[in-house]
């Protein structure tokens, strides 16, 4: 007899969603370490850089988040166009945070790494 | 903020509409705020609607609101975060009270908060009761035994109401005791 194990899509759609709350905040962080973006342009990057399918509305609360707790700073640049644009860099305390969350990330992989193998 | 300007009339029709949403969730919001999310999200759309793409104004307009995301469930939580805020720095209870709202799905710390704010309104009240009925609000014993605190109608034999005058100040102090462990329990949420 023979049983054909079906994957429980659910289950990995809801696990992967976490996955994506959980390391959006990160993959901004590393974005914002090379320059400063404004959120259009920021939305882009993500998206060009993985394969994450980020609703581009929830950047900005996630962003503003950022911005309370210290980790990253705005300012506005006016534009010829009329319309400024909001650009978001990594604070002093954002870059010793992102150096945290570096190494957190990179046991974290070794320690799944040693698990699975 | 500074309107986008569409050469579509249904375009611009759309674009408006969309801000009158914006403008109406954000409302509840200090103007500083207010115009900090407006401005954030019209410099998204001009961005997204004006990056050299050529067609039709309609749909790439159609197109940057749909990945944007309604006004209601983007901003929901920032105008939730911005109200507990704003509502820590101040203590004004109408902040506290729409920041309740908003948070409501926070969980059980924000209900606690709202059953205290619940007592703190019945013991105030209980101080005008005792200026309306005196003889039935109070602090009552029966045969040394707790009968009742607050306001009864029932008052059967040896009944003793032990504060009298006093109970007004009892209550007004008890409102204090828990506005202050309000103000507390609402930092602490504010912190987490």
């Amino acid at each position: 007899m023979y049983y054909i194990c079906e994957m429980n899509t659910e289950f990995v759609q809801n696990w992967f969603s976490q996955v994506k709350k959980g390391t959006l905040s990160y993959i901004i962080l590393v974005i914002l370490d090379r320059k400063e973006y404004y959120g259009y342009e920021l939305v882009q990057e993500i998206k060009t850089h993985t394969t994450l399918e980020v609703a581009e509305g929830t950047l900005y609360p996630l962003l503003n988040r950022l911005k309370t707790e210290g980790i990253v700073d705005s300012k506005w640049v006016e534009q010829e166009s009329g319309i400024p644009r909001k650009y978001y860099t990594l604070t002093d305390s954002g870059r010793a945070t992102l150096i945290e969350m570096k190494e957190i990330w990179s046991a974290l992989g070794a320690a799944i790494n040693k698990i699975e193998k | 903020m500074k309107r986008i300007i569409f050469t579509n009339p249904t375009a611009q029709k759309m674009y408006d509409d969309y801000f009158a949403r914006v403008t109406r969730c954000v409302n509840i919001l200090s103007a500083t705020d207010q115009q900090e999310l407006l401005m954030e999200l019209n410099s998204h759309v001009y961005e997204a609607t004006h990056r050299g793409i050529t067609g039709n104004e309609v749909d790439i307009l159609v197109d940057a609101l749909d990945k944007l995301g309604a006004p209601e469930m983007v901003l929901q939580p920032t105008v939730a975060y911005k109200k507990v805020q704003q509502a820590g720095r101040s203590f004004n209870p109408k902040h506290i009270l729409q920041a309740l709202y908003l948070n409501i799905a926070n969980g059980a710390g924000f209900f606690v908060i709202g059953i205290i704010y619940l007592l703190i309104l019945a013991f105030g009240s209980l101080a005008i009761i005792k200026l309306i009925a005196p003889t039935h609000t109070g602090l009552f014993l029966q045969n040394g035994h707790w009968f009742a605190f607050g306001y009864t109608s029932n008052l059967p034999n040896g009944l003793i109401e032990l504060l009298g005058n006093w109970f007004i100040a009892v209550v007004i102090v008890l409102m204090g005791v828990f506005y202050f462990l309000n103000t507390l329990l609402f930092r602490l949420l504010k912190k987490r």
